[in-house]
This record gives structure tokens, C-alpha cells and sequence, in this order.
């Protein structure tokens, strides 16, 4: 009996997600290069705001001297998990007519999805820290081997999380609400505008419950040279996108004929 | 090689538990077009997405060494804000297929002219048709699953679809799913009766044909 060998499997993986990667660009951001430049340019301009909004009122910067920095380390943080939680939830149903190919498996979708949202992501940090650096109103990352790891580290709970919605949205509907209504308040105990160390215990004591809040704390540490944290604990965001991402996957293949 | 290894499948709808399939082993006859017959419900289009890989059985095994395509007959594929090229496009290079090759077989076969530069909500229905038939015909498998569909469009494009279809024929080989007797005989050589409880292989296509018949006039009563 021929069977296929291990390095054509490999090959025809990397095809079949280089194409979904190609087709979800182009589905998303239109035909045009500028469709993709604009979906850069959006949180850029949308964090932008925000920040101008902020120093409008007279917010000083909780830490440092750029309340611009301060802002971006955080909000850039949560939307990049916000945004792989978010639309991977949906890739089953949106890309229910693919599966016309028997070549396309749903995990496919999920991975094609996920590493263009990544790979936008570190597009709009490059932007956006890079322009501050060019205004000078900041300076490069301290850490830069840590600020990609902390990176990755976001990628992969949302990623975790994503993959976890998207098997749960797919037997319960309604999930798709009821995760909305639970990731908002992330927002406020993120520690987006403020740092986490200096609140009071009681605040500390819950707040640090939130991996997100660890994934901001890390990527500032990165960042700022002398970021002091007593909170950060790396293993808990990883251990956690780790675990329900194999949850996740184990949930896909476990479900995976219901969905039919 | 495509193998039935004790196949179950079943669906639960509403609660209610329907077996398509139950310990089902069948190897296809190599190099035989085979045709699947049955009374709407029977599992026919189900049996086709378990041969084509889309949907995995319950139990058992679906062993497959040659090129399988997807079922043809419905353009589903697509994605609609997506041009007509841009969608052939991915779909060779899915397969590992030269898209520019692809491309311009469909061109010439499709006839949609500057339509293919087109998203694909804009065509009709019968154009999508013919797009999803001439793609699939640009590909090279070795097995051509066709739920249904065999001909789309005006008489010249059947004449040509037909011819196409014979062409391919000489070395790769077919399962078809149809209603219709005579399109049955005119590609098929052998086939697969689907009663629902049972499923019942027939060498002979006119056998095939008489029994399909006499289930049929045995419902209607």
C-alpha cells in the first residue's frame, strides 16, 4: 500500500495554510495593499487617540515620562488577546464552506487565522513603539529578547482562549455573548492606566487572578528599564494559554463530528 | 485505493438517532466508475463526504491512497467577496497545482470572459456552476466524486462538459450519485444500492438499475 510520507504531509500543511493565510488577508483587508495597511493604521490611530484624549484632561504618566508609552503597553497587549479570543472563536462558522475541501481541516483555519492576527499585531507594535521612538517620545525596548517573548507569550492565551471559545461557540451559541460580556471588564483590570504593584493588597490579591494583567506587567517590564513588578509570575499566563489550548484542540477532535 | 473499514455513521437530529451506516466494509473495484443509488435520505451524499474525507466516521476507518476529490456538484467553496480567479487561485494552490495552468484551463473551458474578474456574488447561479465544474476538471484526481450534477448550462456547454468528462474518464475513474437511470448507465459500469438499512453491491450495472426500480415501485405503493 503507497501511503503519503511525512515530508509531503508537511509540505501540503504548509500550502494549505499559506493559501488560508492568503485568502483570510484578502478576505479581511480587501483587495487593495491599503486595505491591509489600513487595518494597521486603525489601533494605531484608535490607541492614538486615546492617548491624546488622556493627556487633554491632564493625566500624568503612572510610570515613566511618556503617558503615550505607558498607555500602549497595555491597551496593545489586551486587543492583540482580544482580537485572537475574539475572531478565532467565529473561524468554524466562517469558514464552514471551505470544509467543501476535504484538504482543509477546521484546525487549519484556526492556525491561519491566528498567525495573521499575530503577525498584524507585531506590524502594529512595530508602527506604533516605532513612531513614538521617531517623535521621541520614547525609547527603544530594554529588553527587546523578553518584549518578543512576552509577545509570543499574549499570542499564546489568546490563542488558547480563542481555540477554547471557537469549540464551545461551536456546540452553544450564545457562548459568542457571554464571552463578550466576560472579557469587558478586562479593560479595567488589566492595568492598562495604572500599575498594578502600587495598589493596595486587597486590589492585588484579586486582580492578580487576571492573565492578562501578568502579560502587561511582563511586556512593560521589557520594556521600561527599570520596571519594578512584584506581581509578574510568566508561568501563570503561559501555563494557562498552554493548557487550554490542548483543551482546546483535545475539544475539537473530542466534538469534532457534532459539528456536521 | 479507497476502503470502507467497518464504517458506522450516524446522525442525531431533533433527538433522533439515524444510522446511516453501520459496520460498513467496501473496497471500490479499481478502475471502475461506480455508481450510488438510492431514495432520497438513504445517506448517499453522506457516504460521498466520508469517501471525500470531509466528515470523519464514528467508527471504523475511510482508507484512501489515491487522489480523492471533493464532491462536485455544488459550488459551496467559494468565498463571495473573492474573484472568480482569485478563488480558482486558491484552490490550485491547495492542490499543489500551477494556478496559472488551472487558470487558463477554466478560462477556456468556463467561457465567463471578464466575468472571472468578478466577485463571485455577482454570478448567477448557473455561472457558478460552471465555474465549480471547470475548476474541478482543471485538477488532476484520480477519482471524481459528482453528487448529482453532471451537465450545467446551455446545450454547448453540456456537449462540452461531456467531452471533458470522457476525456478524464480514461485515466481516472468516477462515483456518481444520480437519480436518473440513464445517466447512471451512460458513465457507470457498476454500483451501489443504498436502501437504508441496507446496502447492496452490484456488478452488473443493469442489475443495479432493475433493483433501484423495484425499491422505487415498492415505496410508491
Amino acid at each position: 500500500m503507497k501511503l503519503i510520507s511525512t515530508s509531503e504531509l508537511l509540505s501540503l500543511q504548509v500550502r494549505v495554510i499559506v493559501s488560508l493565510i492568503l485568502r483570510e488577508t484578502r478576505a479581511t483587508f480587501g483587495t487593495s495593499t491599503f486595505g491591509y495597511v489600513w487595518a494597521v493604521i486603525t489601533p494605531t490611530v484608535s490607541v492614538a487617540l486615546l492617548v491624546f484624549l488622556f493627556s487633554m484632561v491632564g493625566r500624568h504618566p503612572p510610570f515613566g515620562s511618556s503617558l503615550a508609552l505607558f498607555f500602549a503597553t497595555g491597551i496593545l497587549v489586551l486587543q492583540l488577546f482580544n482580537e485572537l479570543s475574539n475572531k478565532l472563536m467565529t473561524v468554524f462558522d466562517a469558514n464552514r464552506a471551505l470544509l467543501t475541501y476535504p484538504i482543509i481541516k477546521d484546525v487549519d483555519t484556526l492556525l491561519a487565522r491566528a498567525i495573521l492576527i499575530s503577525t498584524t499585531y507585531v506590524m502594529i507594535m512595530v508602527t506604533f513603539f516605532g513612531g513614538l521612538w521617531l517623535l521621541g517620545l520614547a525609547a527603544p525596548p530594554a529588553r527587546p529578547d523578553q518584549v518578543v517573548i512576552a509577545f509570543l507569550a499574549a499570542s499564546l492565551l489568546g490563542i488558547g482562549f480563542g481555540t477554547l471559545n471557537a469549540v464551545v461557540a461551536s456546540m452553544w451559541e450564545t457562548w459568542t455573548q457571554v464571552e463578550k460580556v466576560l472579557t469587558r471588564p478586562l479593560f479595567f483590570i488589566s492595568g492598562i492606566f495604572y500599575v498594578p504593584s502600587q495598589l493596595p493588597p486587597q486590589a492585588r490579591e484579586f486582580l492578580q487572578w487576571n492573565p492578562v494583567l501578568h502579560l502587561i506587567e511582563w511586556f512593560r517590564w521589557a520594556y521600561y528599564p527599570n520596571y519594578g513588578t512584584t506581581l509578574l509570575n510568566v508561568w501563570y499566563p503561559v501555563g494557562l494559554g498552554a493548557g487550554m489550548l490542548c483543551i482546546g484542540l483535545l475539544g475539537e477532535r473530542v466534538f469534532r463530528s457534532a459539528r456536521f | 485505493m479507497l476502503l470502507f473499514d467497518r464504517v458506522s455513521k450516524s446522525y442525531r437530529l431533533k433527538g433522533v438517532r439515524k444510522a446511516i451506516l453501520s459496520d460498513f466494509s467496501f473496497r471500490f473495484p479499481e478502475g471502475r466508475n461506480v455508481g450510488i443509488m438510492g431514495r432520497n435520505g438513504a445517506g448517499k451524499s453522506t457516504m460521498m463526504r466520508l469517501m471525500a474525507g470531509i466528515e470523519p466516521p464514528d467508527q471504523g476507518r475511510v482508507l484512501r491512497t489515491s487522489r480523492v476529490s471533493w464532491p462536485l456538484g455544488f459550488s459551496g467553496g467559494f468565498n463571495g467577496s473573492m474573484t472568480g480567479i482569485e478563488n480558482i487561485r486558491f484552490v490550485s494552490r491547495i492542490y499543489g497545482q500551477d494556478s496559472n495552468r488551472v487558470i487558463e484551463s477554466v478560462v477556456e473551458f468556463a467561457e465567463l470572459g471578464a466575468s472571472l474578474r468578478l466577485p463571485i456574488k455577482t454570478y448567477s447561479s448557473g455561472m457558478k456552476a460552471r465555474l465549480a465544474f471547470g475548476l474541478s476538471m482543471a485538477i488532476d484526481f484520480d477519482m471524481y466524486l459528482i453528487d448529482e450534477v453532471t451537465a450545467v448550462g446551455d446545450e454547448d456547454f453540456k456537449k462540452k462538459s461531456k467531452a471533458v468528462f470522457k476525456s478524464k474518464l480514461e485515466r481516472s475513474q468516477i462515483v456518481m450519485i444520480s437519480h436518473s437511470a440513464s445517466t447512471i448507465r451512460q458513465y457507470c459500469d457498476c454500483g451501489l444500492l443504498l436502501e437504508g438499512h441496507r446496502i447492496r453491491f452490484f456488478d452488473d450495472i443493469d442489475d443495479l438499475l432493475a433493483a433501484y426500480k423495484e425499491i422505487n415501485t415498492a415505496g410508491t405503493d
